[in-house]
């Protein structure tokens, strides 16, 4: 009986051929090809070439060279660096928090798990999708020809845009938890905010909150950039700085910038470590 | 007084031209346990949810209490099926909250939904009986832990509270004792046979262990593709019939 030879004495059975071996082999080739003619368009596109970077290094290297040492003069660069940096983290931390209701808001309208009607459903999804559409930088260019230049025009700048992001997340996040407690309290007789209250916020706060600290981080570094057109901070500064060819000062507030996002960084890390334990 | 808490008659359902339901009969007395068997797809599920108001029945009639909830204003269908409360197999409840906390959601319906926003608001009252629900089904001590925290027998344990500070007096579990390991199975129906038999309380139970049932239930209803196979006290019950239900192949051919 065959059954009773041991595996290694048995016949080898030849090993089949793979099916539609060659149909994957093509698809494979087509799909490397795709990619490898978009990348050349997207080189023609963007006029990308290195042998401009390595002609014109010279430029590059006095430009550095002219930010060493960097200038670390307390009344002239460094105190007010510190202090545009903390107007720019407040811009950050403002546009992050005041923009917490609304995203609240149009999250749970924006849910397919938590939202009244198909037709609300699909208002709130369009809503944010305008809020994130629209560049922070342009809702802060529209609020400084209301409010004029200033961190304000920065704060409500993010709180547009970071209504848009976060409401979107916050709702993908209310989608993805389990339904089991929001059903639960459904066949308890529990009306829909008594839902949302007891079951679907509870289940999703470490979520949520996850995701402030990612937007808060986002938006402290989003605020430098609006500080390039004026809403003030530190981004207003190393435009300053670079305009009047003071590259020394311009790398001191690069520096600042740089522990400022690290501690931010940091900071969050912490308090989501924190949660999850 | 005679009237079953709950009766359920010829109850149909399809789902997408299958015909899952096809004429469910079956009545649950106050004070009796009774289990719910079948083979996966038979429509144990489906007739709980039925029941529940979850899924629409095509056709039959509910009555809570001698009261057919089909026809009833919304109010009144409201305070009936209030009477009814359900016990899932994956228990959810919310981990992150306390026992106390989870149990008091139970009782949102009677909770104006200014004082249901957070735990915090929750009246006094409600919270006392609360207390007292988990005190009936051996928690009170672990009223301020976590769900979290507590192990998976202990957790369905606070889900029943939850369904007692709803005051229903018909209780419908799912499966509730599918995710436990055999001891916390053991408890867990200890418990739903106590309850029904010292508070007076109707008790249905989708289970997968007949063993279980046997030792638990007073009554077994069999269910084999949607139809009754069987309706027995728990004493009369055989091998024979349980045989119909998960070999039926089996019992065709001998």
């Amino acid at each position: 009986m065959s059954t009773t030879l041991p595996a290694r004495q048995r016949p080898k059975q030849p090993l089949p051929k793979r099916p539609r071996q060659a149909l994957r082999w093509g698809a494979t080739a087509a799909g490397i090809a795709a990619v490898v003619v978009l990348h050349a368009l997207a080189i023609q596109g963007t006029e990308f070439q290195p042998g401009l970077l390595v002609d014109g290094w010279k430029g590059m290297a006095a430009f550095v060279a002219d930010a060493f040492p960097p200038d670390l003069d307390w009344e002239k660069t460094l105190k007010p660096g510190l202090e545009a940096t903390l107007v720019t983290l407040w811009i950050g931390l403002l546009g992050t928090t005041f923009s917490v209701p609304f995203a609240l808001l149009l999250a749970v309208l924006a849910a397919q798990t938590t939202t009244p009607h198909q037709a609300v459903y699909q208002v709130a999804r369009a809503i944010l999708s305008f809020f994130r559409a629209v560049p922070d930088i342009v809702f802060a260019l529209i609020f400084v020809t209301a409010v004029g230049l200033g961190p304000f025009a920065g704060v409500l700048a993010l709180i547009c845009h970071n209504t848009g992001v976060m409401g979107k997340l916050w709702a993908e996040a209310m989608e993805e938890i389990d339904g089991g407690p929001q059903e639960a309290l459904r066949t308890a007789g529990a009306n829909r905010i008594q839902q949302l209250a007891n079951a679907t916020l509870p289940m999703v706060v470490p979520q949520f909150v996850g995701l402030l600290l990612y937007r808060f981080d986002v938006n402290v570094r989003s605020s430098l950039v609006l500080g390039l057109v004026g809403a003030g901070g530190i981004g207003l500064l190393i435009n300053q700085s670079i305009k009047s060819f003071q590259f020394d000062a311009m790398l001191t507030h690069i520096i600042i910038v740089l522990v400022l996002i690290i501690a931010v960084d940091q900071l969050s890390a912490f308090i989501r470590r924190k949660l999850a334990a | 007084m005679d009237t079953p808490l709950l009766s359920v008659r010829g109850l149909a359902k399809s789902f997408g031209g299958r015909q899952v339901l096809k004429g469910v009969d079956f009545e649950v007395r106050s004070g009796e346990l009774v289990a719910v068997l079948g083979a996966n797809g038979s429509g144990k599920s489906t007739t709980l949810r039925c029941v529940m108001g979850i899924a629409q029945p095509d056709a039959g009639t509910i009555a809570i209490d001698g009261q057919e909830l089909d026809g009833l204003p919304w109010r009144q269908l409201q305070q009936a099926r209030q009477r009814t409360a359900m016990i899932f197999q994956k228990i959810h409840l919310v981990p992150r909250r306390t026992a106390l906390d989870n149990v008091c959601a139970g009782a949102l319906a009677r909770i104006p939904t200014s004082q249901s926003l957070s735990p915090l608001f929750f009246p006094r009252s409600v919270q006392q009986e609360a207390l007292e629900c988990l005190e009936r089904v051996g928690l009170a001590d672990r009223a301020f832990d976590r769900v979290g925290r507590l192990s998976g027998g202990q957790q369905q344990g606070v889900a029943v509270a939850r369904a007692l500070c709803q005051r229903a007096d018909v209780v419908l579990a799912d499966e509730p004792v599918s995710a436990l390991d055999p001891h916390a199975a053991e408890q867990v129906m200890a418990l739903l046979h106590d309850l029904a038999h010292r508070e007076n309380l109707a008790v249905a139970a989708v289970l997968h262990q007949p063993d279980l049932a046997l030792r638990h239930a007073d009554r077994c209803i069999g269910l084999l593709n949607g139809t009754m196979a069987f309706d027995l006290p728990s004493s009369r019950l055989g091998q024979a019939e349980l045989d119909t239900l998960y070999a039926p192949d089996r019992v065709v051919a001998a």
